[in-house]
């Protein structure tokens, strides 16, 4: 193999394939054509792709649940809740961490522990294992639009399976499912994986079925500031688009200063599109999506309604097109489907009180949108440079280089070098900014922030401060004071 | 060489969530502890190895995800296998699938065999504050 950011061959892709569908039994049931025909029969008031782009037309945010078990009748019994008890727009089925790992016979015991248990013994629902015949009785079963959320880093047989079934959008991507999601696997092995996944989505494309892409935009949803997930976001995009995909959704997980939220999903969707016109992919659509705050959350679950509530509105001003909701339990783990409801018809209460509401375009706006592009440019730039033009390999070297840095992140292909903290409003900046090539300026911007505040609380900038800040909004404020 | 006490640290199973680990690493490195750190993504036996090999004093397990009752079970039973039944094991994060009570949790894991089992929002201090009861 050999890593470009160029589309494949058929005959390359299907040489893969031939592979891909034999790693568990349930791909023999994979049949391309009959998905194909299959992908024809959904409606549009059940095609995910296309609820989006009539969302993104109208201006509307539509809301969306993570929410995955074991069992499928359980799974059908869980979705349609969540869309009449919560009113979701979009629903998704959340895959278990086993088939994330492929590990798809530790999967299988996980499904026969659970019917034994009479509960769901694993995180989320594990689609390979039930095969096209079982998720495709999910697609018949449940009114409404359907993706596939997960984190998994070879992805290739699950896409087969679940878009031969019927869903209609894919989230992950070959950094984002990689460096949030994986210890040890490489940047080069994952990115051509998930040109398959592209690929896979750019032959559905071919044949007249749109389904839409998502890379995942929160990345480890620690204090990330946007310039490094737009970055990612943006190379994510471009990868698809090269393989053909027509409908992306490039995200961004909430950082809790208002400002600065709305501010970045302007900025996604701006540099989304300055890019792809720069390098040649236009005929697509691109949207956004805003996850509520991705961290810790409080264990009282009024407090957690706040953050679920702070989150809706930054969402329904930044004008995202869909918003990913959080639940009251998120403290304590998986929530139970009526939390997950109460998240939702939260949320959804906040967007509709707040979508004939402009935010003004005031002057720190346009600060904060500025800065953004500014800092993805350096970051989008110099990947494109370190890869001789080439994306792919410039994202491998530029990891490598810390050029793209990811905090907190398990993976040990991140460097690791950068340190972000709250600035004294909660916004997120970098107190060490490591490797990534900014401009004197942009350093000495976050420099100064950092400063302030740490003059505010009287106390040097360090590593303390960081970890003060990731408990923060479960302690119950947003700026880890001392 | 050091003769600080060894400590195993480590996600466990299919669980990639490495914030907790990396502020219990820094925490537990403050407080004098040699940390050997396995990180995200960790099946028991190399739990089981590192301790052997570094002669460590405890293992310390986290499981966010959900399926920690299902990579939990049998962990002490390996370690007794390989001639380390007394070492310390302490167990903390989201155990279980759903919002549960718990102290069926902490019943459960205690009798699985593990020395401690810490709730959801468990701060560093209080591990800090047990491992230097325990370890006297």
């Amino acid at each position: 193999m050999e890593l470009k950011n160029k589309k494949w061959s058929l005959d390359e892709f299907n040489a893969i394939r031939a592979e891909v569908l034999k790693t568990w039994p349930t791909g023999e049931g994979v049949n391309f054509e009959e998905g194909v025909k299959y992908q024809e029969t959904i409606p549009a008031k059940r095609h995910f792709a296309k609820l989006l782009v009539k969302a993104k037309k109208n201006g509307e945010t539509l809301t969306q649940p993570r929410a995955g078990v074991a069992l499928i009748d359980e799974h059908i019994n869980l979705l349609n809740f969540l869309r009449t008890e919560g009113e979701a727009d979009l629903l998704p089925s959340t895959i278990d961490s086993y088939t994330r790992q492929n590990q798809y016979k530790e999967a299988q015991n996980g499904i026969e522990e659970s019917l034994k248990a009479g509960r769901s013994l694993l995180n989320g629902f594990p689609a390979v294992n039930h095969g096209v015949e079982g998720v495709r009785r999910v697609v018949e079963s449940v009114d409404g639009a359907l993706q596939v959320r997960h984190g998994t880093p070879d992805a290739r047989l699950l896409a087969e399976i679940t878009m031969a079934a019927g869903y209609t959008s894919y989230e992950g991507g070959g950094i984002s499912y990689n460096i949030p999601y994986a210890k040890s696997v490489s940047l080069e092995k994952t990115i051509f994986d998930w040109q398959y996944c592209d690929r896979l989505t750019g032959l559905y494309a071919e044949h007249g079925i749109e389904i839409n892409r998502e890379p995942f935009g929160p990345l480890t949803g620690t204090l990330v500031p946007p310039s490094i997930s737009h970055a990612v976001a943006v190379i994510e995009g471009i990868l698809a688009a090269e393989q053909g995909v027509k409908n992306i959704t490039l995200g961004y997980g909430q950082c809790g200063n208002l400002v600065q939220d709305i501010a970045a999903i302007r900025a996604l969707e701006e540099l989304g599109e300055e890019y792809m016109a720069k390098h040649g992919y236009q005929d697509m659509v691109l949207t956004t999506v805003f996850h509520q705050w991705m961290g810790g959350f409080p264990q009282d679950e009024a407090k957690a309604f706040a953050v679920i509530s702070w989150g809706a509105a930054a969402a329904a001003l930044s004008k995202a097109t869909k918003v990913i909701v959080k639940t009251p339990h998120e403290a304590l783990g998986i929530p139970t489907k009526e939390a997950n409801a109460m998240g939702l018809r939260t949320t959804k209460q906040m967007i509709n009180m707040l979508k004939d509401q402009v935010f003004p375009q005031t002057r720190e706006l346009e600060l904060e949108i500025n800065m953004i592009k500014a800092e993805t440019r350096c970051i989008l730039d110099k990947v494109f440079e370190l890869g001789g033009g080439d994306y792919a390999i410039g994202t491998v070297r530029a990891f490598e280089a810390g050029v793209l840095d990811v905090p907190f992140a398990p993976s040990k292909f991140s460097l690791n070098k950068i340190l972000p903290a709250r600035d004294n409003n909660g916004a997120v900046r970098l107190f060490d900014v490591g490797n990534l090539p900014f401009t004197p300026d942009i350093v000495a911007f976050h420099q100064d922030k950092i400063a302030e505040r740490a003059k505010a609380e009287g106390r040097a900038a360090s590593f303390q401060m960081v970890i003060d800040d990731i408990y923060a909004i479960s302690k119950g404020r947003l700026v880890g004071r001392p | 060489m050091t003769n600080k006490e060894k400590v195993i640290l480590g996600v466990i199973g299919a669980d990639c969530h490495a914030v907790g680990n990396k502020i219990l690493n820094h925490a537990l490195t403050a407080a004098g502890y040699e940390v050997i750190n396995l990180g995200v993504l960790v099946p028991q036996e190399e739990f089981v190895n590192a301790a052997i090999e570094t002669d460590a004093k405890a293992i310390l397990v986290a499981s966010l995800y959900g399926h920690g009752e299902i990579d939990c079970r049998g962990l002490r039973d390996r370690c007794r296998e390989a001639g380390i039944e007394d070492i310390l094991l302490y167990v903390g994060g989201n155990l279980v699938v759903g919002k549960s009570d718990f102290t069926e949790v902490e019943k459960k894991f205690l009798a699985m065999g593990y020395d401690k089992v810490y709730a959801p929002g468990t701060l560093p201090e209080q591990v800090l504050a047990d491992l230097k009861e325990d370890l006297k």
